[in-house]
């Protein structure tokens, strides 16, 4: 006879093994149930993306559609009211001591009108994108060398325009015109440098100037960060990328790539 | 000397290893407390072998062993629990309570035999908070990899180890009674605390070396 039944083995053999099963099932179901914690979290996530994209989106829809109305405002009404000036003055018989005071300021109209269509022209995008982006970036730097001292030097590498894109062109220039007011505003640059590129498959904008520089990681931080983040979640709404390299006293320089096919 | 090698002892000497080399630079006064606790396993461990050679009963060395235990592995559980904003007042009256238990069985035992119920008192309590850590991951808002989560591998370790116990320490001083005769190292609760003390170690082995990785990884990105 042995000492310890093999019946009271068998139970206590048996029972451990259980109480060894179930802790491992435990086990098994929370790291299960973890896994689809995260799927869950990156579902949440993504849908969050998808929605700020599409708030970005209309965004940038709304302040378009606003620019365009301003331009269109500022191109058929203002511009008439100064058409109408310009013609009244020039109808105007006076004697010689007043003919040149009214010369002069029918010249002024004329140049008050010719201003008038340019600005216009810039706010509304489509108008100014309808040749291509390099076009609209040239027109917009002539009215930059017009008010400013800035060295500006622009180069565009772009071979084709593909007309399907053209709203992409449109957001792109948008961003350009965002980085070169950031530039004005807070650079203290004196030469800026542009250069668009295409492949095959993308569009690049690349802007550099040699003005006080930051650092990105306070500048992000900081309130006034919101408009570099503006350009990174636009880019990212083309699926573009956004880089940026800053350093204090040298000047700063920004690449945007979205896909152009 | 190879009495003193078993399955047992080259676990928890493996485990202490690799806790020196992965947590002696820890940061955390917890996880580098685990090596001086797993020195304490590997001297009672070494003790108990040594009076179980000299034929001297041990039960009194793991009594002792049985309060470093609880206090390892219940300060552990309230660092885990800190985080969910849990109040150091539990671990004061959880080990208020063991004491009481603890004290009161050797007293009414008169020191003469090895406290199973304050042990199975133990790992029920054990068992419980293991299964309260689990419910607080699954509750938890926050995503973690678990397969590299060193706290979720000691505390695995912790449930397998109490939870397969259990039925040993239910069972503890009817199988103590039949063992008279038969060789220490053949008797059933010798093998399934050799494989409970394997799963344990090697949990806690694990969680070590995740631990390591993962200071390392966070010390890097800095």
């Amino acid at each position: 006879m042995q000492i310890l039944s093999k019946e009271v083995i068998f139970l206590i053999t048996l029972t451990t093994s259980i109480f060894l099963i179930a802790p491992i099932f435990i086990i098994v179901y929370v790291s299960y149930y973890n896994k689809k914690k995260a799927k869950h979290l990156e579902e949440k996530e993504s849908l969050k993306k998808t929605f700020e994209l599409e708030l970005l989106k209309s965004q940038f829809e709304v302040q378009e559609h606003t620019m365009e109305t301003i331009a269109t405002n500022l191109h058929d009404n203002i511009g008439q009211l100064l058409s109408l000036t310009s013609i009244t003055l020039s109808s105007i018989k006076a004697d010689s001591a007043q003919e040149g005071k009214i010369n002069a300021a029918g010249e002024l109209v004329v140049r008050a009108i010719q201003e008038l269509r340019q600005l216009s022209r810039i706010m509304s995008g489509k108008e100014l994108i309808r040749k291509n982006l390099g076009h609209a970036i040239a027109f917009e730097l002539d009215w930059l060398k017009k008010g400013t001292d800035y060295q500006v030097q622009f180069t565009d590498n772009t071979i084709r325009t593909i007309p399907q894109n053209s709203d992409k062109e449109l957001i792109l220039f948008r961003l350009f015109q965002e980085i070169i007011s950031n530039i004005i505003r807070h650079a203290g640059a004196t030469k800026i440098t542009i250069s668009i590129d295409q492949t095959d498959s993308t569009l690049s904008l690349q802007v550099k100037d040699n003005g006080k520089g930051f650092v990105l990681e306070d500048k992000l931080q900081a309130s006034d960060g919101m408009g570099l983040f503006n350009i990174s979640k636009r880019a990212k709404m083309m699926d573009g990328t956004f880089s940026i390299h800053s350093v204090t006293g040298v000047g700063t320089d920004i690449l945007v790539s979205i896909p152009y096919i | 000397m190879p009495l003193y090698l078993s399955i047992n002892t080259i676990a928890e000497i493996t485990c202490f290893l690799i806790g020196l080399i992965c947590l002696f630079q820890d940061k955390s006064l917890l996880w580098k407390s685990f090596i001086a606790y797993l020195f304490l396993v590997c001297i009672t461990e070494t003790g108990g072998i040594y009076l179980r050679v000299h034929h001297t009963r041990n039960y009194l060395i793991y009594t002792i062993y049985m309060f470093f235990e609880c206090l390892m592995v219940s300060t552990f559980f309230y660092y885990i629990y800190k985080r969910y904003h849990h109040k150091i007042k539990l671990l004061y009256s959880w080990m208020a309570l063991f004491l009481v238990i603890y004290l009161m069985e050797l007293y009414t035992s008169h020191f003469k035999s090895f406290p199973s119920f304050t042990a199975t008192f133990m790992s029920v309590v054990f068992v419980v908070a293991s299964l309260y850590f689990y419910l607080l991951i699954i509750k938890d808002e926050r995503f973690r990899q678990l397969s590299t989560y060193p706290t979720f591998w000691i505390v695995n370790g912790i449930l397998l180890y109490y939870f397969g116990s259990t039925a040993c320490n239910v069972f503890y001083d009817y199988l103590v009674q039949n063992e008279n005769g038969i060789k220490a190292t053949l008797s059933i609760r010798y093998i399934i605390f050799n494989l409970l003390n394997v799963l344990l170690y090697a949990c806690w082995s694990y969680a070590f070396i995740c631990r390591y990785y993962q200071r390392k990884l966070s010390s890097s990105s800095r």
